[in-house]
């Protein structure tokens, strides 16, 4: 029996089948979107994972404290004191647009991992991977870059420039993008232009060796932490975009249990139970479930498989952490997505069920009533929204409590109740001003009507509508904050990059290229920058007294940035606060002043004027914050002094120089002169369109996801409304029959839809502007904040305003226009048919 | 931008599981096991390398250092000393070399290529105790081992020592034998005669090791014809020579705690080519001085000898370093008792018989904790030696076992 009911249930559909379309295309989408995200998250996690589950042990790094390059001498040298270093030999290649790491290793001193399972790895034997000619290990997913398969890539030995690499061994266990072989292999391909490093175990070594500093790996986090926020971005996004879909889907169900209302009393009538008709519908449920699911997965899978490059390299270049490039899904992605789908299509579904639950027999006849019903339910709709109201500002409450810098999950949640809150309360103010526009109108019948028939269509309407507000106002939101970081980018990268040419060269051949470039004619100024690291041992902050640094997240190493005080660059360096005057904070920074970028302002809640105690070559010393800078794009806290007080008081080397020439100086001549002088290779010497090409290609990258997932949920929005609209269009030409039987022209009756969708949709985007406004806010100076640790100035695209509200009006128009088509070809007779049915 | 520091030490991590990897598979090369090359690879493929035969004499003091050419090589002291409380404590180091391959397929000398592997162990024993330490290094046998570093380096570094040295490497003379900061010299006026010891693992609680000097208190010993000692029927073998005549004082320090000590020890030096035929697993090797000044080398190779049974070979000789007695078939070393040592069982005492010099002896480790938990593991510790009938001492001496 129970067949047979679903059966004529699902018989609707062959009378509509917009209305089917309607519900698989929400589902569709839902599940796409999520699909997508859900694949690419889990692609990282397993990359991230292969991190992770080696990571047990770190290592310490040892540098000259003169800043020359390390060599084979100082290896054996510390090796012959009874140091355990090991050496590693890094060099990297470009392929295709790929850069992949090279890191040459000497198998025999390299730390020994106590804690690590023996797993016999199917690398070969330790001779064959010091012995010419020697081993590339790699892990599979690597090989795509040079164009192997599996089964071709063991032994291969692709070529590199007029080189070969060693055969090919393929692990498993290898990060992505990075080849792994003996440092002789290593120094073969590169020679001298590898770069040397020494590392320890971690913990090793009690303190550095004379003439040596050590680099400990305590500061840094591992890739997982720093990309959390980014994974978070995208699933918010693809939680709304799910959203979306569910309300298109709930539209089409509500829908098509009004129609089959009817149908379902008929099967009370004749004796079925009322069990199995729920059962029934729940079974439909699952029919269009698993289709939709199944439908959302593959093209889940196309999407995420065309956005994931993106993704890679964004969290490549934004963390360095490497991602894999293809797709690799673990069992419980597949169940997961399913799941998602299934229990959101039941939660749409829930309110078709709990009505068919509640049938009445006897209550035929009052199919007409929904109208009053619907009353009920706008009043349900303002008590909900109420309440997501009051969630929303208990949300706002709890995250003006926190710290600044904290409360992701917060910000998120609080954006989505907002949504929610405005989204609830849509239909009721509709409703509301259609009410009020009835009574305006009270002279002119068919403007009256109109507004009448408008607020009869709004039950059907209403979902629709909430769902392109929703979308509006994220993409709103969303187009903002990436506009408004792209101007505040790409003016700080001016600012920043205040000389036309750059060095970057290792420390020791900085230190006699800075003395040569002062005696050199056509530079006008040298601008030499410094890094190195201290730890912070203690604060001293107006808010709070002194904070010691028994907290260990205080004690903790400092990444420190030395500038030069020219004025080329001071009058150009963008501050965003300072104690008492931009003049005056350079002034200050030359003596016992640092600068603190505003990741470390957030992060350790300082302010100009507040003192630091930072360990220094001479012991521990306090220093005064004079200003706070942003630093965009960086991860981690930095701490900025003059390059002399980086050398004389911290751990640190030269970093890169920049160079301005006098203006009639031949730039190309210099570069030769530069390059012949001090033997630098090509790639050292980088003008700063270059740089700002690079900075600027990498931004991009980065928000390339955001924008295409932005523009496909409003893609959704738009088809949520479509499909409404279509779905009603049937019945719409009903009601149109008998104005028509009145007299209106057919070319007003044609008109009058248009007006009312164009209407509604306008008032729908006008509302989301300021909601989309607020989400801006949200995004740029909570979300981003507690994300990456910098704030954006609020900005808005009034140009992009009009073209979202433009973009809303027309998918109005075209949704009206179809049923307005369909009924400017219907001849008269045929709609007053359709009235008498 | 720099490489990621996580991501490098993923890449070392998963190159350290390769390393254990191999390690496991030398472990797991039990006797009973057909193992290809034998205990350790030490029976592995050869060709290419020069051979080991009795037709090349010794040359010294060329001989005390590396031979290149050869697949196979070794340094190795052991020693048994008694602390100022007469507690009697036993200790080795040990220098390998392995060649990575044949002298014609070496790579050209940069920096970093390598044709040889070294590898060095540090034991300590007394009672219970027991540590053990390894170290690793590469090296090319072209590499002078007194360098001249480039011209632009020396300049930019002045500072720096003029002798500048490889990981690891032997020098012949003035001996010096080396890895990392463990080195056994000799002063260019004594070679060989005199020797300094030095090698320490660990720190603070865990620190252990010594400071020694040696006197050569006698000459050196060959084992067989020109030094040629013969490890199979089919002829294989190595050439073998000894200072068995070590008088050695130092200092020891195991787990932190120094002590001064003084006692005997036995220099042994190999090298070969291929050592064993694939069919042979493992050995039981007794390194003895007895009372009455004589000291016997003698060995067990488990397999390779006739029809499958195991190649036996004995040398007494007295204190003089003559020769009384080469013994080979008649020969017996039977195990009395074994006992558990890291999930194996090892024979740790052994009955020893040499019938042509009316010999009956028993071999008995002073305790049973002596292995050695290195990538190529085995046991190895001081023994006691007792006159059977009489179950008097009559010496001690040096136990290893491999293969187990």
């Amino acid at each position: 029996m129970i067949l047979r009911v679903v059966l004529t249930l699902l018989s609707h559909y062959r009378r509509h089948p917009g209305q089917l379309a309607m519900l698989l295309v929400g589902l569709w989408v839902a599940s796409a979107l999520w699909s997508s995200v859900q694949a690419i998250n889990a692609t990282a996690k397993e990359s991230y994972a292969r991190a992770n589950a080696l990571f047990s042990l770190e290592t310490d790094q040892l540098a000259r404290s003169d800043g020359i390059a390390l060599s084979i001498d100082d290896y054996f040298l510390l090796r012959q004191a009874g140091l355990p270093v090991s050496p590693l030999l890094e060099s990297s290649l470009t392929i295709e647009n790929t850069r992949l790491t090279v890191l040459g290793i000497d198998l025999l001193t390299l730390p020994a991992s106590n804690g690590n399972s023996r797993t016999t790895a199917n690398g070969g034997s330790l001779t064959e991977f010091i012995s010419p000619p020697w081993q590339t290990q790699l892990s599979p997913d690597t090989l795509q870059v040079f164009r192997l398969d599996r089964q071709q890539a063991l032994g291969a030995t692709p070529s590199i420039g007029e080189q070969r690499l060693p055969p090919l061994t393929l692990r498993n266990d290898l990060p992505p993008n990075t080849l792994v072989m003996d440092i002789a292999a290593v120094w073969a391909l590169f020679g001298e232009q590898a770069t040397l490093s020494l590392v320890t175990a971690s913990g090793a070594l009690s303190q550095p060796p004379e003439g040596y500093r050590l680099t400990r790996a305590t500061s840094l986090a591992s890739p997982e932490q720093l990309t959390d926020s980014f994974h978070l971005n995208l699933t918010a996004l693809a939680l709304l975009s799910l959203v979306v879909g569910l309300f298109i889907v709930q539209a089409a169900l509500g829908l098509a249990m009004e129609q089959r209302m009817t149908t379902l009393r008929t099967f009370r009538a004749l004796g079925v139970p009322g069990k199995t008709i729920t059962l029934a519908i729940l079974l439909e449920l699952l029919l269009f479930g698993l289709i939709g699911a199944a439908l959302g997965l593959i093209s889940g899978l196309w999407l995420a498989g065309k956005l994931l490059p993106d993704v890679a390299s964004t969290l490549s270049s934004l963390y360095q952490a490497d991602v894999q490039r293809s797709l690799a899904l673990p069992w419980h992605y597949w169940l997961g997505s399913v799941a998602i789908t299934l229990g959101g299509l039941l939660l749409a579904g829930s309110g078709v069920l709990w009505r068919a639950t509640k049938l009445q027999v006897l209550a035929l006849g009052q199919s007409y009533a929904w109208r009053f019903s619907y009353q009920r339910q706008l009043m349900r709709m303002l008590q909900a929204g109420g309440l997501a109201g009051a969630i929303t500002l208990g949300l706002a409450t709890c995250l003006s409590l926190l710290p600044a810098g904290e409360g992701l999950v917060v910000s998120f949640s609080l954006v989505a109740a907002l949504l929610f809150t405005c989204a609830l309360c849509l239909p009721p103010a509709l409703n509301a001003l259609l009410q009020l526009l009835q009574r305006l109108l009270r002279r002119r019948p068919l403007g009256q009507w109109l507004a009448a028939d408008m607020q009869l269509q709004l039950p059907r309407l209403s979902l629709a509508m909430m769902a392109l507000l929703i979308a509006l106002a994220t993409n709103l939101g969303v187009s903002s904050m990436v506009g408004g970081f792209r101007l505040t980018f790409l003016e700080w990268l001016d600012q920043r990059l205040a000389a036309p040419l750059y060095i970057n060269a290792t420390p020791s051949t900085l230190t006699p290229l800075n003395e040569w470039l002062t005696s050199q004619p056509e530079v006008l100024e040298t601008l030499p920058t410094a890094r190195g690291n201290t730890r912070l041992l203690a604060i001293n902050s107006a808010m709070e007294n002194e904070r010691n640094a028994n907290e260990s997240a205080l004690l903790s190493s400092i990444a420190v940035f030395g500038i030069s005080t020219v004025p080329t660059l001071t009058s150009q360096w963008p501050l965003l606060e300072t104690f008492d005057g931009i003049p005056r904070a350079w002034e200050a920074l030359a003596q016992q002043s640092v600068f603190i970028n505003e990741q470390m302002a957030v992060a350790r809640a300082l302010q100009p004027g507040d003192s630091v105690l930072l360990e220094t070559l001479q012991g521990a010393v306090w220093f005064t914050v004079a200003a706070i800078y942003p630093d965009y794009g960086n991860p981690q806290q930095q701490l900025l002094v003059t390059v002399d007080t980086l050398m004389q008081r911290f751990e640190g080397e030269l970093a890169s120089t920049g160079i301005v020439l006098h203006s009639e100086a031949d730039t190309d001549a210099f570069r030769q002169a530069l390059s012949t002088e001090f033997d630098l290779s090509p790639d050292t010497l980088v003008n700063q369109q270059e740089i700002k090409e690079a900075a600027t290609q990498i931004f991009e990258r980065t928000f390339s996801i955001t924008r295409a997932l932005n523009g496909l949920t409003l893609g959704v929005a738009a088809l949520a409304l479509l499909a409404t609209l279509l779905a009603q269009a049937q019945q719409r030409q009903r009601q149109l029959a008998t104005l028509w039987a009145l007299g209106v022209p057919r070319a007003t009756l044609a008109l009058l839809p248009l007006i009312q969708l164009g209407g509604l949709a306008l008032i729908t985007g006008l509302l989301a502007i300021p909601l989309g406004i607020t989400i801006t806010w949200l995004l740029v100076a909570v979300i981003n904040v507690a994300a990456f640790g910098w704030r954006l100035p609020l900005q808005l695209f009034p140009l992009d305003i009009a073209v979202m509200l433009l973009t809303a009006f027309s998918v109005a128009l075209f949704a009206a226009a179809l049923p307005t088509l369909q009924l400017w070809r219907t001849s008269p007779r045929a709609l007053l048919n359709e009235e008498t049915q | 931008m720099s490489f990621p520091r996580w991501l490098k030490t993923l890449s070392i991590l998963a190159a350290c599981l390769m390393l254990t990897g191999c390690g496991d598979s030398q472990e797991s090369a039990q006797p009973q096991q057909t193992a290809q090359d034998g205990f350790a690879g030490l029976g592995a493929e050869s060709q290419g390398f020069v051979q080991a035969d009795a037709s090349t004499p010794l040359m010294f003091p060329e001989d005390h250092g590396a031979h290149p050419d050869y697949r196979i090589e070794w340094w190795y002291l052991t020693a048994n000393l008694e602390d100022s409380q007469g507690e009697p404590l036993g200790l080795q180091w040990t220098l390998f070399r392995q060649a990575l391959m044949p002298p014609q397929e070496r790579p050209a000398l940069t920096p970093w290529a390598a044709d040889q592997v070294w590898m060095a162990h540090l034991g300590i024993s007394q009672h219970a105790t027991h540590v053990a330490a390894e170290r690793f290094a590469r090296s090319h046998s072209a590499q002078p081992l007194a360098q001249q570093r480039s011209q632009q380096r020396s300049e930019q570094r002045p500072q720096q020592r003029s002798e500048q040295q490889g990981q690891a490497g032997v020098v012949a003379a003035p001996f010096h034998a080396w890895i990392d900061d463990w080195s056994f010299r000799s002063p260019p006026d004594a070679n060989f005669e005199r020797f300094s010891l030095s090698a320490y693992h660990g720190e603070g609680d865990a620190r252990s090791g010594y400071d020694l000097t040696l006197h050569a208190e006698g000459p050196l010993v060959w084992h067989g014809e020109n030094g040629f000692n013969a490890k199979t029927i089919q002829g294989q073998g190595s050439h073998y020579y000894s200072q068995p005549f070590l008088r050695i004082e130092g200092s020891v320090m195991l787990n932190g705690e120094s002590r001064t000590v003084q006692g005997r020890g036995w220099l042994d030096r190999e090298w070969s080519s291929q050592l064993l035929t694939a069919e042979q697993t493992g050995w039981d090797w007794f390194s003895l001085h007895l009372d009455d000044g004589r000291k016997l080398m003698a060995y067990r190779l488990r397999g390779g000898g006739e029809n499958g049974t195991d190649y036996r070979f004995a040398h007494l000789f007295n204190a003089a370093g003559q020769t009384e007695l080469i013994g080979r078939d008649s020969i017996v070393l039977t195990p009395l008792t074994t006992e558990q040592v890291a999930e194996r069982d090892i024979p740790t005492r052994w009955q020893l018989t040499l019938p042509e010099a009316n010999l009956e002896f028993t071999v008995e480790a002073r305790h049973a904790n002596r292995w050695m938990p290195t990538t190529v593991p085995y046991w190895e510790g001081d023994v006691v030696v007792r006159d059977t009938p009489s179950q008097d001492q009559i010496g001690v001496g040096y136990l290893e076992m491999t293969g187990y």
